[in-house]
């Protein structure tokens, strides 16, 4: 027995042994600058890339044309040390810097923007932030186009018919029954079909009336002639887009759209002038991909040809201030500053640590203990009350919007009086004081504020119960009588939570409807929304970039976003004008314009787009009469529909050691006024670290 | 329709394992086993490489290898089958897919994505396509969320890790467990009896984020002993290991106590005091033996589970261990890490219940005549 009982102690010590092995060979120099980053980022390649935590490591080892100024977060001089642009404001010309170079010692030229360019454009990649990059010239012809035609005339995969062929077989379907009167389709089915063959997404942009019409067509009928012009329409459409893909694949990337002039000279036409596209050229999916690594030899199969893992430690190339130096998959990733980069002299961190603490008492722990410095927003939600105090935290409004979903396509939410009536009763104040505790706004409309150049429109939206209960009366429902059992559907978390339970509480007794919180796994909740299986449903919306548009657009018919089955022909043209707005301007203004809150104002701005003297001004003008659909569109949602529910505009937080210097808790502009950093973004390449003040920083 | 019938042909398949006539079971199982070596070193030598060790391997495995564990073999390869049939079944039947985001993409790029990850819409199809890859090509296939990565690159790094902090754990809690266990056993109904039960109840019953965090929240943030979290040198490892071990240590000390109690009563204990052993003698030497039966049942499935990682600890302590993965993998819908994970976990489960049968036989003379 006691060699059985030696064995097993002998077993073990062996065992140990190995741990300890395991552990002689783990220990690592601390870096110089540690900071929480959330979670794992799923990929680094920038065409791919989508979230916050694969951004900040993206925007340390990648640099696009432009990179983010650390006080103003303006672009300034990157890749590109200069830049003009035509009088139209729709050709950019950057020039290359000659000191640019890849990590291995290659430079970047104007050749590896085109590419990247084009890469991330290509259908078979896959690239979630692709629309980003439509507003260059062919680029959304280049990305979607092949599969909008397919979509719309075939021939497609499997069983499934094209736009074109359901069409048809509506037709037919009627010239072979037996009744000779007239047939039609009744409105509702005729969305229901549009909506199953996504036609909304595939027609976007049509410039076709025939196509705008029968899209829009919310009541009434369509009879066997409207549909056979919508079907010649269609055909039509797909021949124009197959014809301009033809040319983008050709042409894209390689002499019109973003190509590359001469080595160092990168030339990008716009399809309409964008005021936000200089933001774009430090945003990550604008930044170039090393082609020589990525894609070594170019057979046109893209899916085989792709280095599937380019852009971990042991074969990335990149261009930014840090390189990659490791990546320890829920350990950390280590950044080390680069030898290569063209500014190197002026990045003052040696090695910057990523941790991807995704338990929020842990990551505060590690903050709290020194053993990283920079603690953006996760931190545990219920101690914000006793942070909020501490003089490292700090907060910003951010371009977030909390919200919740009525199912629209159901009752009792389908009756816009009841979506009213459940907006006015809500307390918005006490969500924001007593559950979040941030300081978050109050939030009366969709777009949060702080977006440039847009004003939200005034928002019948606030606490008004008297009105609500008179609402609810004139629905049917007086104090809440016969109101059917409705629920609010959020996805699992504490947060989410609260709120949904307050929401519920309060209704139940304040308007006497019966309502309960609901609440799912994140992907069961994502499909039922999708499916429009709830009654109320929370959501959450971020900016990918600061324009109303990315706020707005999600809520036209059957977009895909949309989820709450709301559609209003009007508020689909808005969103749809204001793609182009000067196109739209020497158009017939006047049909929109007579149906708009603000007319008078819309008039001057149409004018003032109309007689203007040069480009510039006419430029100028168009961008506001852009804000102004943008405005009219939002009034229909929080003055007159209420599709939504917003709620709170979210404020981001977080915690940073003083002794972190050259890290900006509020945007200095060049001008010298403040700004708030709406987007919590802190780059690293100027930040140092004061080691006095942090020798002298008591932990714990 | 068609999946269930195929389960219940495999779940046959499985069974009649049991009635495999001798020569069939030895044939079948060294192929098993030989086919088990090929897969395992494929990827770093090569297919001729790898065929040569195998076919070694198998050789000697239908020589050498008792009937008993090649039967065993046989219904392990079988098992791991049926288990990545029936994941994939369940991972297609429940909600949400590897690619649903809260930014609807478009039909193209979903249908992108599923191409080049090798996704097809069916779970049938997905089965196929999954088995081809593994066996074809030794690969467990790429990540479908941690982008660039094959689901071997994120597990086999990260089995280390959860390895070495499961072994000082076992450890622990072996010792731990065997000591309280069999001194409450020896004098039953006893202060130390009670207390020791006291405490391995209180350990079974207070959840681990608990323990972790009253461990956190004394030796880190109060004393500064340890690290609050993290991963790197001795020091983090104590803690974690502690949290990890309790629970496990609790099981096994009334597994012991059990134990212990009903062989004191046993004839071959009378026998041994009646020869004039000393009690000392009596229970090392001929009690314990018995008395750890049970322990070492239970530590079969604990040391797979042990070493596997625990989630809980895992996020707690920010370890990069395996036990994130199989609660990852289930939340994000990768498919192929679940699948991965499953693998690696029933392999694991069914070879410690193999160990312990033979660590049975060493223990016990009655199972021994059994083999």
């Amino acid at each position: 027995m006691y060699r059985t009982l030696l064995g097993i102690v002998a077993a073990f010590v062996v065992a140990l042994l190995v741990v300890g092995l395991t552990f002689s060979s783990a220990a690592e120099a601390p870096a110089d600058y540690t900071f929480i980053n959330g979670t794992e980022p799923k990929s680094l390649d920038p065409a791919l890339i989508t979230g916050q935590p694969e951004g900040r490591i993206a925007d340390a080892i990648f640099e696009g044309l432009t990179r983010r100024n650390t006080k103003s977060l303006r672009p300034e001089p990157g890749v590109a040390e200069s830049w003009e642009v035509s009088t139209d404001r729709r050709t950019w010309t950057f020039h290359l810097r000659a000191n640019a170079v890849w990590t291995d010692g290659t430079p970047v030229t104007a050749h590896d923007f085109a590419w990247s360019w084009r890469r991330m454009q290509e259908p078979e990649l896959g690239a979630e932030y692709a629309y980003l990059l439509h507003v260059v010239k062919l680029a959304e012809a280049f990305n979607l186009y092949k599969s909008n035609v397919t979509a719309l005339v075939g021939p497609r995969e499997e069983e499934k018919e094209s736009l074109a062929e359901g069409v048809a077989k509506i037709r037919e379907g009627w010239a072979k029954a037996a009744s000779p009167e007239t047939p039609g389709i009744e409105a509702g089915v005729w969305q229901a079909f549009l909506a199953r063959h996504k036609a909304q997404e595939h027609l976007k942009g049509c410039p076709d009336r025939v196509v705008d019409e029968a899209l829009s067509r919310t009541s009434g009928s369509l009879d066997a002639a409207a549909l056979a012009a919508f079907e010649e329409a269609v055909r039509r459409e797909a021949t124009r887009r197959l014809a301009v893909h033809e040319e983008a694949v050709a042409h894209f990337g390689i002499d019109r759209g973003a190509f590359a002039k001469d080595d160092r000279t990168f030339v990008v036409e716009l399809g309409a002038p964008t005021p936000y596209f200089l933001e774009l050229t430090c945003f990550y999916p604008s930044y170039p991909a090393p082609r020589h690594v990525v894609r070594p030899v170019d057979t046109g199969d893209i899916l085989k040809d792709e280095v599937r893992d380019w852009f971990l430690p042991k074969k990335i190339v990149s261009n930014g201030p840090f390189r990659l130096a490791d990546w320890r998959v829920n350990h950390r990733i280590r950044m080390v500053r680069s030898e290569s980069y063209w500014a190197k002299e002026r990045v003052k961190l040696g090695v910057v640590d990523a941790l991807p603490t995704e338990n929020v008492t842990t990551a505060l722990n590690l903050y709290l203990t020194g053993q990283a410095d920079w603690l953006p927003s996760n931190y545990p939600p219920d101690l914000v009350k006793d942070l909020r105090k501490r003089p490292d935290y700090y907060a910003n409004p951010g371009t977030v919007v909390y919200f919740y979903r009525f199912n629209c396509t159901k009752k009792p939410f389908s009756d816009k009086r009841v979506r009213q009536a459940v907006c006015l009763a809500l307390d918005r104040a006490t969500i924001v004081e007593h559950i979040t505790g941030k300081g978050e706004p109050v939030a009366p409309s969709m777009v949060p504020p702080g977006i440039p150049g847009y004003e939200p429109p005034s928002s019948a939206i606030r606490t008004d119960l008297e009105r609500a209960k008179q609402l609810l009366a004139e629905a049917g429902y007086p104090a809440g009588q016969g109101f059917p059992a409705v629920s609010i559907l959020f996805n699992t978390q504490e947060g989410h939570k609260k709120i949904a339970e307050f929401i519920a509480d309060r209704l139940r007794r304040d308007l006497g409807i019966p309502v309960e919180a609901k609440n799912q796994e994140w992907q069961a909740y994502q499909d039922n929304v999708r499916l429009l299986k709830y009654d109320m449903a929370r959501a959450a919306w971020i900016a990918d970039y600061p324009d109303p548009n990315t706020f707005l657009d999600m809520w036209i018919t059957n977009g895909g976003n949309n989820q709450t089955g709301w559609s209003h022909a009007f508020y689909d043209r808005l969103i749809q004008h204001a793609v182009d707005p000067e196109a739209f301007a020497a158009g017939e203004p006047e049909s929109l314009v007579a149906s708009m809150k603000e007319q008078d104002k819309a008039r001057a701005l149409i004018l003032a787009v109309k007689s203007a003297r040069d480009d510039a001004a006419r430029v100028e003008a168009a961008g506001r009469l852009r804000m102004h659909l943008f405005r009219e569109a939002e009034a229909i949602l929080v003055q007159d529909e209420f599709p939504i529910m917003p709620i709170y505009f979210y404020v981001v937080s977080g915690l940073v050691r003083p002794y972190v210097k050259e890290f900006y808790r509020k945007l200095v502009l060049p001008d010298g006024s403040t700004a708030e950093d709406l987007q919590d973004l802190h780059p690293f390449h100027d930040v140092w670290i004061d080691a006095e003040a942090k020798r002298a920083e008591r932990f714990r | 329709m068609v999946e269930t019938l195929v389960l219940l042909a495999f779940l046959g398949l499985i069974v009649s394992t049991l009635w495999w006539p001798r020569p069939v079971v030895r044939a079948v199982g060294a192929a098993f086993v030989g086919g088990l070596v090929f897969l395992a070193f494929r990827g770093p030598l090569g297919v001729l490489g790898a065929a040569l060790p195998a076919l070694g391997v198998a050789g000697l495995a239908a020589w050498g290898l008792p009937q008993r564990v090649l039967k065993r073999v046989c219904f392990m390869v079988l098992s791991l089958v049926l288990l990545v049939f029936v994941t994939t079944w369940l991972m297609y039947s429940v909600p949400g897919n590897p690619f649903a985001s809260e930014k609807q993409a478009n039909e193209q790029v979903r249908a992108a994505l599923r191409a080049k990850y090798g996704v097809p819409e069916s779970a049938t199809e997905f089965f196929v396509l999954y088995m081809g890859r593994v066996l074809g090509e030794g690969t467990l296939g790429p990540s479908l969320k941690s982008q660039g990565r094959t689901v071997e690159e994120l597990i086999f790094p990260a089995f280390p890790v959860s390895m070495s902090l499961g072994i000082l754990a076992l450890t622990i809690a072996v010792g731990l467990g065997l000591f309280l266990g069999v001194r409450a056993g020896l004098k039953p109904n006893s202060w130390s009896d009670s207390g020791s039960m006291a405490v391995a109840m209180v350990g079974i019953s207070i959840p681990n984020f608990v323990i972790g965090a009253l461990a956190i929240l004394n030796f880190s943030l109060l004393l500064g002993w340890f690290p609050v979290a993290g991963w790197g040198g001795y020091q983090h490892l104590i803690l974690p290991a502690i949290t990890l071990a309790l629970p496990y240590a609790a099981y096994i000390a009334r597994l012991a106590r059990g134990g212990t109690i009903e062989v004191m009563q046993q004839d071959f204990i009378r026998t041994a005091r009646a020869k004039g052993l000393s009690e000392r003698a009596v229970v090392l030497k001929h009690a314990l033996k018995g008395a750890i039966l049970p322990v070492v049942s239970f530590l079969g499935p604990a040391t797979a589970g042990i070493l596997t990682g625990s989630f809980v600890v895992e996020t707690l302590f920010t370890i990069p261990g395996m036990g994130q993965w199989f609660v990852k993998g289930a939340i994000n819908r990768d498919y192929s890490v679940v699948l991965g994970c499953a693998l690696l976990y029933c392999a694991l489960i069914t070879m410690f219940n193999l160990l312990v049968d033979m660590a049975y036989a060493l223990l016990d003379p009655r199972v021994r005549e059994e083999l």
